[in-house]
């Protein structure tokens, strides 16, 4: 193999029910090239490494700089984003697979609603909506500023989940993503009021009680959320919660 | 948003409560099955005396001689560990383990908790069906339960199952401990988790051990000085 090139094999799909198959692609080196670029220029002449013309493949990518968490894949095996796998350091053939714990859409893109329908279920906002000005909410302390920080990092890329063994179609576990942002938003002053019910919505089915504490997530978050850190704070808060509602506070 | 949004939800009282029954299933793990297993393989101890015949079945004898003895084992034994043994293997269905693609120490402690569970509840049928249904009733013959036990032990693959079970039977309970601790916000902190964690190792390998210095001494073999 001339070192100018580099070899990748994608695992493609043609839809959801659709048989998976390998492909294997030899593009011209570029340096500093991430898979993002190697999958661009893959799209401008869609050829298979033994010369075959093939279909353009499906991906999904924004931002180029791990924040729109839009271009997470399987690479080499693990999951991670595709925009700061740098080429260079990746052995090659480059292996590419979708997310698979997502339902498959096509090749590389999978549909991800079901994380942005759990972050709705858990009220994963501020609430700030009503018929008139309220003025400015309470101010958050500095110790609370440094503690919500690293949590709000989150891209809702989905790697936590990928990696994740419990997160699937028999728990429909809410996942680590998730619960991070019901610890970031209780912690926010204003984000506060909605508290419990942020933390009844994380005790019905695919709660925080579907964690086994296989602490993978936090292994895999491109971001360094402490998610295990998160998980076990709002299981602390879940039991205050909970001993609150049965007993009164 | 697209059309295939969520996963159908688990519907059913069970699902609907499943934080107030997977919670119930991490404390019955710790008491009092946990709670029990200090107490078991405490008991057990008095094998290693010097008069082991004696003291073994005077441990027994004390035991069955508590009142409501029947009341207590259903309620601290038989009922929570049917409870937490079948629920426990319900759980593990759940799993869809990633270990050859993600070989992180946490995840394959969440693989071997679920393992070990199994094989401990085939262990510890057993062990209850041969050493108290099965043979000679130690309840009104205490004083015979040396001698019972000790002829499992002669055989040696009666012996290596013990080990197994022994050694099992405190992984899961102290990895248990680990879980358990992050389960319920006690340990929130990763240094938290990890000064917790070399505890619960420690009392793992003590548990290891002391159940092992009890099987092997029905043998006459001491690795624990005789008292
Ligand atoms: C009888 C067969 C058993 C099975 C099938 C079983 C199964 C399991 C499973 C699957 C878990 C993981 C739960 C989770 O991560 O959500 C677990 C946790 C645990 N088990 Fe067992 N187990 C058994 C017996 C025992 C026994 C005899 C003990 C005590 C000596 C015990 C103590 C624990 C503890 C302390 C935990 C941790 C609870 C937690 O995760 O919060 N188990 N067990
Ligand atoms: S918590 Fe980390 S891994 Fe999970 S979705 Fe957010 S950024 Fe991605």
């Amino acid at each position: 193999m001339p070192a100018n090139t580099v070899r990748l094999r994608i695992k493609r799909q043609a839809g959801p029910q659709a048989p998976p198959v390998w492909e294997e692609f030899e593009i011209p080196y570029r340096p500093h090239m991430n898979v993002i670029v190697a999958l661009r220029d893959i799209a401008e002449n869609p050829v298979t490494r033994d010369g075959r013309p093939t279909s353009t493949i499906a991906y999904e990518a924004n931002c180029l700089e791990e924040v729109c968490g839009a271009c997470a894949m399987v690479i080499n095996g693990r999951a991670r984003q595709a925009c700061t796998a740098l080429v260079d350091r990746l052995e090659q053939p480059i292996s590419l697979e979708p997310l698979h714990r997502f339902p498959m859409i096509r090749d590389l893109q999978v549909d991800r609603s079901k994380l942005f329908n759990d972050l709705r279920r858990v009220k994963a906002w501020v609430p700030i909506d009503g018929t008139y000005a309220l003025g400015s909410g309470p101010r958050q302390s500095p110790q609370d500023q440094e503690q919500a920080y690293p949590l709000s990092r989150c891209i809702s890329c989905g790697n936590c989940l990928e990696v994740c063994p419990q997160y699937n179609t028999r728990t429909d576990y809410v996942g680590a993503a998730v619960i991070n942002q019901v610890r970031l938003f209780n912690l926010h002053p204003t984000g506060k009021m909605h508290r419990a019910a942020r933390l009844d919505a994380l005790t019905g089915p695919g709660g925080i009680q579907e964690c086994g504490y296989a602490e993978n997530c936090v292994k895999a978050c491109p971001k360094d959320i402490p998610l295990t850190d998160s998980i076990a704070a709002v299981n602390r808060q879940m039991v205050g919660h909970l001993w609150g509602k049965a007993l009164g506070r | 948003m697209s059309t295939t949004a969520t996963t159908p939800v688990p519907s059913g009282t069970f699902a609907r409560h499943s934080y107030f029954w997977r919670r119930l299933h991490s404390l019955t793990g710790i008491v009092p099955l946990g709670a029990f297993l200090v107490e078991h393989f405490a008991s057990n101890g008095a094998v290693l005396s010097r008069t082991p015949v004696e003291s073994y079945g005077n441990t027994v004898k004390f035991l069955n001689s508590l009142p409501y003895v029947l009341v207590l084992e259903i309620l601290l034994i038989w009922a929570p560990l049917a409870f937490h043994g079948i629920y426990g293997l319900w759980i593990a269905r759940e799993a869809t383990p990633n270990n050859r693609r993600y070989g992180w120490l946490g995840n394959w402690g969440y693989l071997f908790q679920r393992i070990t569970g199994a094989i401990v509840l085939v262990f510890i049928v057993w062990h209850v069906w041969t050493a108290r249904f099965a043979g000679v009733s130690l309840p009104d013959h205490p004083f015979l339960s040396y001698s019972k036990m000790a002829a499992q032990m002669l055989n040696p693959w009666i012996l290596a199952w013990f080990l197994v079970g022994i050694t099992l039977v405190s992984y899961h309970f102290s990895y248990g401990l680990y879980l358990f601790a992050a389960k319920w916000g006690i340990t929130v902190s990763p240094g938290a988790r990890r000064n917790w964690g070399w505890i619960c190792l420690i009392i793992g390998l003590g548990f290891t051990y002391a159940g092992i210095a009890s099987a092997l001494a029905f043998r006459g073999i001491h690795i624990y000085p005789m008292r």
